[in-house]
């Protein structure tokens, strides 16, 4: 069966179909890692998903189950959440843009990368995992990466965390810890047990206290990445 | 009058809020912020309690006149009434 590392996860998995082998091929693993769990999706996986998303098509739909699954194992055993965000990388540390579907997250990486160059780094564009690991949070690639498919097998350790809105002028300022996680909760998967769902809260909990937090009011110019770039990295917002 | 079993009160970062768990996320999706005195009075709620002894546990917990405590209490509950997380 073929291994993959994901979120420095290891695990076996069988898909039915090729999208799913297809996406997740840079993470595939050889290493002597025993793995953590595995996976043999099922046509009664694949229903699941369809009943949440009738709209696409059963490979898609798959691989939404594999990215479940894997969920479920990271916040059960790994400290792990996934966060709907672009994670961007630079000089090391990871810069996080949230926001509902639409609003232009990916937009606005977009922006810095045309800043910076090849200065930024892409860490995923849409469904990054974030891990707890002594006591800092990291943000790791996964294949599941958005309609640009733009990630990176790789991670990194989140210096901040930004809430995006369109505006027409652009503005950044320092986020609550109370809108942050409203903002959080919207953007993850909710569990429905309580146990896990205590997990996911006392991760929130941790990260709150442990990043930066941000909220952006945007267009799409130059000026916008600026208006980011120089609260959030160069540290210019007081 | 009492708080539907599987709406959960947590401590997240200094702030309150309540999600619901189990089969409750089918009636309840969202997410509701509480301030110290929602918290407190929902604690109350929990166990089941009417609006007389939630005026009685807020004039015993904090410093405020009844007027004050009736009428923190009467929206509180009219909150939770309309958001139909009380049975």
């Amino acid at each position: 069966m073929p291994r993959y590392k994901i979120a420095d996860i290891v695990f076996d998995a069988r898909p039915i179909y090729k999208y799913s082998a297809s996406i997740c091929a840079k993470y595939e693993y050889v290493g002597d890692e025993p793995s953590a769990f595995s996976v043999v999706m099922t046509e009664d996986d694949i229903a699941k998903e369809r009943a949440l998303a009738p709209e696409f098509p059963d490979a898609y739909l798959e691989s939404l189950a594999l990215f479940r699954k894997l969920c479920d194992y990271a916040l059960e055993n790994a400290d792990g959440i996934i966060f709907h965000s672009s994670a961007i990388m630079v000089d090391g540390k990871a810069y996080l843009f949230t926001a509902p579907s639409g609003t232009g997250k990916s937009t606005h990486t977009r922006l810095w990368r045309e800043m910076l160059g090849d200065k930024a780094v892409m860490i995923n564009d849409d469904k990054p995992i974030i891990r707890y690991v002594d006591g800092d949070f990291y943000v790791y690639g996964t294949p599941w990466n958005g309609k640009h498919r733009l990630d990176t097998n790789a991670r990194a350790k989140i210096d901040g965390i930004c809430a995006i809105r369109q505006a027409k002028e652009n503005v950044i300022e320092k986020c609550s810890t109370q809108e942050m996680l409203i903002t959080i909760m919207n953007q993850t998967i909710r569990p429905t047990d309580i146990g896990q769902m205590d997990k996911l809260l006392g991760l929130i909990d941790k990260m709150l206290k442990t990043v930066k937090l941000y909220k952006l009011g945007c267009n799409v110019s130059k000026e916008a990445a600026e208006t980011s770039y120089n609260a959030m990295v160069k540290g210019e917002l007081k | 009058m009492k708080i539907k079993s599987g709406l959960i009160l947590r401590e997240v970062a200094d702030n309150f809020i309540v999600v619901a768990v189990g089969d409750m996320v089918k009636e309840f999706n969202g997410i509701i912020n509480l301030n110290s005195t929602g918290a407190f009075l929902w604690k109350i709620l929990e166990n089941g309690a009417e609006e007389e002894d939630l005026v009685k546990a807020l004039l015993n917990e904090y410093e405020i006149d009844e007027a004050t405590a009736r009428r923190d209490v009467g929206l509180f509950i009219a909150k939770v009434k309309e958001a139909k997380l009380v049975k």
